[in-house]
C-alpha cells in the first residue's frame, strides 16, 4: 500500500507540475540523446573496424624480371614468418585477368591491355592476432625491406583512420557521459527543488502529524529517479526511431561498398545500463536537493 | 502525560521566551495557557512537540523524555499530539477529504479503513458531508477551523494542542470552536489551549497556565 501511495504521489507531483517535468525531461532526454549518439557511432564504427581488419591484406608487389624459382622460395619463406597464415602468388597473367573481369562493364575500354603492365604480386593473410593497425604497419614496414619487393600496399591508412576515429569517439562518449551525468543531476536537483517549495506547506504538515522523513522525502527520489528514466527512455526512443529511417537508407549503399556489413542498435546490456544510469542519476539529484530540506 | 521541570528557552538575540517554567498537565484535562502577545504560549506548545528544543529543563510528555528524544523518533511523539494553528494551515489546493486524508496516508493507514476515519473526524467536528469534495477556500472561517480540528484527530491521538485557534474567527464561532474542543476534551483527549483571550478563558472555568514574559505566574 505504501509503494503504490509513493508512486502515486510521484506521479502526481508529475502532474501537478506537468511544464516544469516535461522541460527537464526534455533537458535530460537532449543530453542522453547525444551521449547515445556518440556511443551508437563507437559502437558501429567498433564492429566496422572489426569487419575491416578480418578482411585486410598486405599485398606485396614484385619487381619486374624475377623468375618463378626466386618466388616460390620468397612465397615459402613468407608462409614460415610469424603471423601469416597463407600466401597466395598472382602472376601478371592473373592480375589482367582479375582485372579484367572486375571492369568487365568497360569492355572497350579494355583492349589491347597487355599483361606486362600489370605487376605479379603476392597476396598475404594474417593470423588474428597481427590483425591490428600496429601490428599490420610493422610487418608491412618489415616485408618493404625485401629486395624483391617493389611496393607494399595494406589499406593501412584507411585502418588507422579509422582507429583513430574509434579512439576519438571511445574517449569523447566518456566525457560526454561525464557531463551528461551532471546535467541529470543538476536538472533534476532544481526542478525537485522547485517541487519541494512548492509543496512546503504539505510536507510541514506531514512531519507534524508524525510522518516518518522517509515517507516525506521517497516519493522525491521517485521523483528524480522517474525523470532520469522518462529522459532516458524518450531519447532512446527517439535514437531508434533515427537510427531505423537511416540504416533502412543507408544499409544498402554500405553493403555495396563494404560488402556483409550492417550498422546494428545498441545491445540490449547497453539499453538497461542507460536506464540505469538516468535512474541513477535522477536519484542523486532529488538526494541533492532534499539534504537542502529544512526539518519542521 | 505532559510535564514541564524548569524550562528555559531563549532564542538568538537574547529573547527570553520562557524561564523556570515547571507544570504538570493530567491526562483528560482541559487547560488554557494564557498571556499577551509574546508571552511564550506557542513556544511552550512548539516545545511539547519537539518543533524547538529547551535550552535547559526537561520535558516528559506520555512518559516520554522529549528533550532526549532522537531526532528519528520525534514522529512517534507527533503521532500522539494533534496540534491546530490559529491560520488553520489547510492546503487549499486539495479537497476537505484529502487534507483529512494525507495525514492518514503519510501514517501508514490502510486504504480501505481512510474514508471511514475521515468521515467519523468530521461528523465529530460538526462538517457536513457535503463539503467533503469542496476546497478549504469554499468553506467559512469557523468551518475552516472545524477541519483544522478535524485533521488533527483524525488519527486519535492523545493530546490536542491549539495555538490561538479562535484568533481569526468572529466572536460568535469563537464559542462554537471552544465548544467543540470541550466536546474532543470530553471524548478523552486531552486539550491545551494558548489563548490570549481572557474573556473566552473566563467563561469556561477551566484550570490555566497564565504567562507573562516567558515566566508562569500565579
Amino acid at each position: 500500500m505504501i509503494t503504490s501511495y509513493f508512486i502515486r504521489r510521484a506521479l502526481g507531483d508529475l502532474k501537478e507540475n506537468g511544464l516544469t517535468h516535461l522541460l527537464s525531461i526534455g533537458t535530460i532526454a537532449t543530453a542522453f540523446f547525444l551521449f547515445c549518439s556518440f556511443l551508437l557511432l563507437s559502437v558501429n564504427f567498433d564492429s566496422f573496424l572489426e569487419t575491416w581488419e578480418k578482411k585486410v591484406q598486405i599485398i606485396l608487389y614484385l619487381k619486374d624480371g624475377l623468375d618463378e624459382k626466386r618466388i616460390v622460395q620468397l612465397k615459402k619463406k613468407l608462409e614460415h614468418d610469424e603471423g601469416i597464415i597463407e600466401v597466395r602468388f598472382i602472376s601478371k597473367k592473373d592480375a589482367m585477368d582479375f582485372f579484367r573481369r572486375d571492369l568487365a562493364g568497360y569492355g572497350g575500354v579494355l583492349e589491347g591491355l597487355k599483361e606486362d603492365i600489370f605487376p605479379a604480386s603476392l597476396e598475404i593473410k594474417l593470423s588474428e592476432t597481427f590483425r591490428t593497425p600496429e601490428r599490420i604497419r610493422n610487418l608491412a614496414a618489415q616485408l618493404n625491406t625485401i629486395k624483391e619487393v617493389e611496393e607494399v600496399q595494406y589499406g593501412g591508412v584507411w585502418l588507422e583512420r579509422l582507429s583513430l576515429i574509434l579512439y576519438i569517439l571511445s574517449w569523447a562518449k566518456w566525457v560526454l557521459g561525464g557531463i551528461l551525468v551532471l546535467i541529470i543531476i543538476s536538472v533534476t536537483a532544481n526542478t525537485v527543488r522547485l517541487t519541494l517549495y512548492n509543496k512546503r506547506e504539505e510536507i510541514a504538515i506531514m512531519r507534524l502529524v508524525g510522518a516518518t522523513e522517509t515517507f516525506v522525502k521517497f516519493p522525491f527520489y521517485l521523483e528524480g529517479g522517474l525523470q532520469g528514466l522518462l529522459g532516458a527512455g524518450s531519447s532512446l526512443l527517439l535514437l531508434f526511431f533515427l537510427f531505423y529511417l537511416f540504416s533502412f537508407k543507408v544499409s544498402p549503399y554500405l553493403n555495396l561498398y563494404f560488402g556483409q556489413l550492417h550498422l546494428s542498435f545498441l545491445s540490449f546490456t547497453i539499453i538497461m545500463s542507460i536506464l540505469g544510469v538516468g535512474v541513477m542519476s535522477g536519484l542523486l539529484g532529488g538526494l541533492l536537493s532534499l539534504r537542502k530540506a529544512e526539518r519542521v | 502525560m505532559v510535564q514541564f521541570f524548569q524550562v528555559y528557552k531563549t532564542y538568538p538575540g537574547s529573547i527570553e521566551a520562557l524561564a523556570d517554567v515547571t507544570f504538570k498537565i493530567e491526562k483528560g484535562e482541559f487547560i488554557f495557557v494564557t498571556g499577551p502577545s509574546g508571552a511564550g504560549k506557542t513556544t511552550l506548545l512548539k516545545l511539547i512537540i519537539r518543533a524547538e528544543k529547551p535550552d535547559r529543563g526537561e520535558i516528559l510528555v506520555n512518559g516520554r523524555n522529549v528533550v532526549r528524544l532522537k531526532n528519528s523518533h520525534i514522529h512517534l511523539l507527533r503521532r500522539e499530539v494533534g496540534f491546530v494553528f490559529q491560520d488553520f494551515k489547510l492546503l487549499n489546493h486539495k479537497t476537505v477529504y484529502d487534507n483529512i486524508s494525507l495525514v492518514l496516508e503519510a501514517l501508514g493507514y490502510k486504504m480501505k479503513e481512510i474514508p471511514k476515519r475521515v468521515r467519523q473526524a468530521l461528523r465529530i467536528v460538526g462538517l457536513e458531508e457535503r463539503v467533503v469534495k469542496q476546497s478549504p477556500l469554499k468553506l467559512s472561517g469557523g468551518e475552516q477551523q472545524r477541519l483544522a480540528i478535524a485533521r488533527a484527530l483524525v488519527n486519535a491521538p492523545s493530546i490536542l494542542l491549539a495555538d490561538e485557534p479562535t484568533g481569526n474567527l468572529d466572536p460568535g464561532l469563537k464559542v462554537e470552536i471552544l465548544d467543540l474542543l470541550e466536546k474532543v476534551n470530553y471524548l478523552g483527549t486531552t486539550v491545551v489551549v494558548a489563548t490570549h483571550d481572557t474573556n473566552l478563558v473566563a467563561k469556561y472555568k477551566k484550570r490555566a497556565l497564565p504567562l507573562y514574559r516567558g515566566r508562569l505566574v500565579a
